[in-house]
């Protein structure tokens, strides 16, 4: 994306070696986030989040469905991403499609895990109404506003706050109904159900410039990293999902090592992340 | 005017804001000049006046076709949009990235509507002697510049009917930038005066403020006045404008000289996204002022170095004010 | 069609008081609101809202033609991608790019952009202006063509006068200014009309339905006068933002 000459590419490489980076940073140092809740009112839950440049929306609707035959206990998520053209014009027409379906594919390994969904971060037991019958179905849609590097960790933590901003309607479900009938359902316009997202996972992408890895990286620095490792983990230190992206191999022991780092990392970020959602919704009920 | 990504607390934002309307109040009267899209600009139809850029004729009224500052110089009458994109002036000291090498060209972006265009024969070659341009220096165009370097030059001059733009770069100071940053911010912050380029002495850095909005810090380099002497090579490889990357840990811009790079750098980012003014002089006092209250380089991009930077700048206004009544 | 002959029947769309669903007067915009520069990576950029629609427009651009092929030499190439956020409409749907209502819309705010922009004033570049919808409750196409407006000018682009747009419709035998999502689904008539407010000139103009012609003038008249409305307040906008910049900037 950004064309770079090798004096800059240079200064960069320099930066990260020395623990200064062209902003200031240290290599395990975030730029400033700020976060605003219920940005779109007609979803059931949103948030927009910023993180130095980089802007992103996510949004949370829930819908009545019908859980699997497979898993008649767990309800469904879905995450969609699209990159939008404001945010650039290389996401124009169907420019940014396979950067939008990288990052949609990369959201679902780190929040909701394999098939079964049995270790997924987002906890789906949560969301049966009545087994076999009703669950609810959750669809997770983000969208890049402006690009700035770091999307995937960004749009992670934007819908952790969105779904920390998502009330799920209470459902009555009438009592009497056959077996193969879809029993009635009713649902509440005013009693809402917070969902819990204290166990929902945040990503933390380490990008590897050289010998040594950066957190956040601008998209400057992306366009210099050789590989990258995002390691989606809950605030019990469990790892939810792995995945790694760039060209580059990696030493298997250096993978152990920079999930260790996101790990010691992830424990920082979850607490600022948790302060600045509730301070955004405390700001919200005040509006 | 860049939005502020950070987020103010209450305290801060009311600090903002105070500092904001104190700026206003310093202000002498802007709000008659200012003009959006369509407004009616008066004008002495007795007198005679001619309409400059950001104007149009309508019904006999000159209609303003930018937002900005109306300006009138003698009869002369225009717009002074505060627009993101270049507008060029002869003579302009910009700073611009190479995207493409074309027979006997390289073409430069500079942030304007068009790829500025710097020929082989505006600029001097690296042997410094003044010569015929040979076939071989063409083929040879690669290594001055390449794809992606960063440049400075000055404008040589616009063709308005094709809208292109050349530079020259005949000077020595004028060359490839290295071992630095580059940053992006508005034109309209970046005010034209004499010095254009800042060797300061005291850090060893080059601060070097394109008229086009991009602003180059980076080491400084030794503009070389006797490279015809052969000797002179050796030198060259320690200044550091012919560097060997392919050792890169023994070239790194020392940590001290790296950390007045970022300092200086923050300093702009924190102005630009203020919508400041910015000078030398301007972006020196706001390193100081980082430096006396000793906060940290990357905390200079928090919410209250900026709330802090607002601050500075009505004291700084206000002291100018005092001086001139 | 017998369904929405139903619907209407059942649905009183002003209220014995003279009063809509939500609550506004026949001849009421709903609240309008405008931010400039919300996308810092473009030239220019604004958020428009009306009520509950909200949309995002960004320009990038004058710069060089990105496709040589598409160089216009006497005058500027202008550009326009409209696209809706699948979370911007109450139901959710998922839409393919480029169906056939979006690239209408595309067209139809590049077209009328296009009437504005001093495109001769910029010869040999491209502008590009893209159009975001994050929520969608009725008046889309003018949201767009007000936030397009807004974007183009804090980019600077040369404009011959601002574009503002606002639509009107004709239920319950009242014409009505700018209809939200239920107004507009109800069946009748919705007149959506772009103008150049200083010029005088109508740049677009959109209905569906049946309608009669003294009904026309009346519902033609009453979107002109929210379109004046949307200018004042543009207009407002785009001098406080000036004077902002003018004055942070200092010297």
């Amino acid at each position: 994306m950004v064309g770079l000459s090798a004096g800059e590419k240079h200064f960069i490489k320099g930066g990260i070696d020395q623990d200064l980076r062209s902003d200031g940073r240290k290599r395990l140092t975030y730029r400033p986030i700020s976060i605003e809740t219920g940005v779109i009112p007609q979803a059931n839950g949103s948030a927009r989040l910023r993180m130095g440049d980089t802007d992103v929306i996510a949004t949370v609707k829930a819908e009545i469905g019908k859980p699997s035959h497979l898993h008649p206990n767990r309800g469904k998520v879905a995450i969609f991403v699209d990159c939008s053209a404001i945010a650039s014009p290389v996401f124009e027409g169907r420019g940014g499609e396979e950067l939008s379906t990288e990052l949609s594919v990369a959201l679902q390994r780190c929040l909701l895990g394999g098939k079964s969904g049995a270790g997924a971060g987002i906890d789906l037991l949560s969301l049966n109404v009545m087994e076999g019958k009703i669950c609810w179905d959750l669809y997770i849609e983000g969208l890049v506003i402006n690009a700035d590097g770091n999307l995937l960790d960004a749009l992670g933590a934007a819908i952790k706050a969105a779904l920390s901003n998502t009330g799920i309607p209470k459902v009555n479900v009438a009592a009497e109904f056959s077996a193969e009938e879809q029993p009635e359902v009713d649902i509440s316009d005013e009693d809402f159900l917070r969902f819990d997202t204290s166990s929902v996972p945040v990503i933390i992408t380490l990008t590897k410039v050289g010998k040594h890895y950066i957190v956040d990286a601008t998209s400057e620095e992306e366009s210099h990293m050789s590989s990258a490792i995002s390691v989606s983990i809950n605030s019990r230190g469990q790892i939810c999902g792995l995945t790694k992206r760039g060209g580059a191999g990696v030493d298997p022991s250096v993978v152990l090592d920079m999930i260790s780092v996101a790990k010691h990392v992830s424990e920082h970020f979850i607490m600022k992340l948790d302060s600045e959602i509730s301070a955004a919704e405390a700001d919200e009920a005040g509006s | 005017m860049k939005e502020l990504q950070v987020s103010l607390n209450q305290t801060q934002k009311i600090r903002l804001q105070t500092a904001l309307q104190k700026l206003q109040d310093l202000s002498s009267k802007v709000d008659h000049s200012i003009v959006a899209v369509a407004d009616t600009i008066s004008v002495n139809h007795e007198d005679g006046f001619l309409k400059g850029h950001g104007t149009f004729e309508l019904g006999g009224e000159v209609v303003a076709t930018v937002c900005g500052v109306v300006e009138r110089v003698n009869k002369l009458v225009y717009v002074r949009a505060l627009r993101p994109r270049y507008q060029a002036e002869r003579g302009d000291i910009i700073v611009g990235r190479v995207v493409e090498i074309v027979p006997e060209r390289w073409k430069v972006e500079i942030n304007f509507s068009q790829d500025a265009v710097l020929m082989l024969s505006s600029m001097n070659m690296p042997d410094g002697i003044q010569r015929r341009r040979t076939a071989n220096d063409e083929l040879n165009m690669r290594t001055i510049f390449e794809e992606n370097d960063i440049i400075c030059a000055e404008v040589r001059d616009t063709f308005q009917q094709d809208g292109t733009l050349h530079l020259q770069a005949r000077s020595r100071k004028y060359g490839k930038l290295e071992k630095g940053q580059l940053l992006t911010v508005s034109p309209y912050l970046v005010k034209r005066s004499k010095q254009h380029f800042h060797h300061l002495e005291e850090f060893g850095i080059d601060l070097i403020l394109g008229s086009n909005g991009y602003i180059w810090i980076g080491e400084h380099v030794e503009a070389r006045d006797n490279q015809e002497n052969p000797s002179n090579q050796q030198n060259d490889t320690s200044n550091g404008r012919y560097v060997n990357l392919a050792v890169p840990e023994k070239t790194y811009t020392a940590l001290e000289k790296r950390q007045q790079i970022c300092r200086i750098a923050n300093a702009i980012r924190v102005l630009s996204s203020l919508g400041f003014n910015m000078t030398k002089e301007i972006i020196m006092e706001i390193v100081n002022l980082s430096i006396t209250l000793n906060v940290e380089i990357h905390e200079m991009l928090g919410a209250e170095f900026y709330v802090r930077v607002a601050e500075k700048e009505v004291e700084r206004r206000s002291s100018l004010k005092m001086g001139r009544g | 069609m017998d369904h929405r002959i139903s619907l209407k029947k059942e649905t009183e769309y002003i209220s014995p008081e003279g009063l809509r669903l939500d609550g506004r007067l026949p001849s009421e915009m709903r609240q309008i609101s405008a931010e400039i520069g919300v996308v810092p990576n473009a030239d220019g950029s604004a958020a428009f809202e009306m009520g509950n629609t909200k949309v995002i427009a960004a320009v990038y651009g004058p710069r060089k033609v990105q496709n040589w092929g598409q160089q216009i030499n006497d005058q500027a190439l202008v550009r326009c991608e409209y696209r809706m956020a699948n979370f911007s409409t109450g139901d959710r749907v998922r839409r393919p790019k480029g169906d056939r209502r979006t690239t209408e819309i595309s067209l139809v705010i590049r077209q009328t952009m296009e009437a504005c922009i001093m495109t001769q004033q910029m010869p040999r570049t491209q502008i590009d202006i893209y159009v975001q919808v994050l929520q969608a409750d009725g008046g889309t196409r003018s949201a767009c063509i007000n936030a397009a407006t807004l974007a183009l000018a804090a980019a600077g682009i040369p404009m011959r006068d601002l574009v503002t747009s606002c639509s009107a419709g004709y239920l319950n035998g009242t014409p009505l200014l700018d209809l939200n999502y239920v107004e507009d689904s109800a069946g009748g008539p919705d007149v959506t009309l772009g103008i150049l407010p200083t010029l005088d000139r109508v740049t677009l103009l959109q209905a569906d339905s049946k309608l009669t012609m003294d009904a026309f003038e009346s519902v033609m008249q009453l979107a002109t006068e929210g379109c004046m409305a949307v200018a004042g307040y543009i207009r407002r906008v785009l001098r406080e933002h000036t004077k902002q910049l003018e004055l942070r900037r200092g010297v």
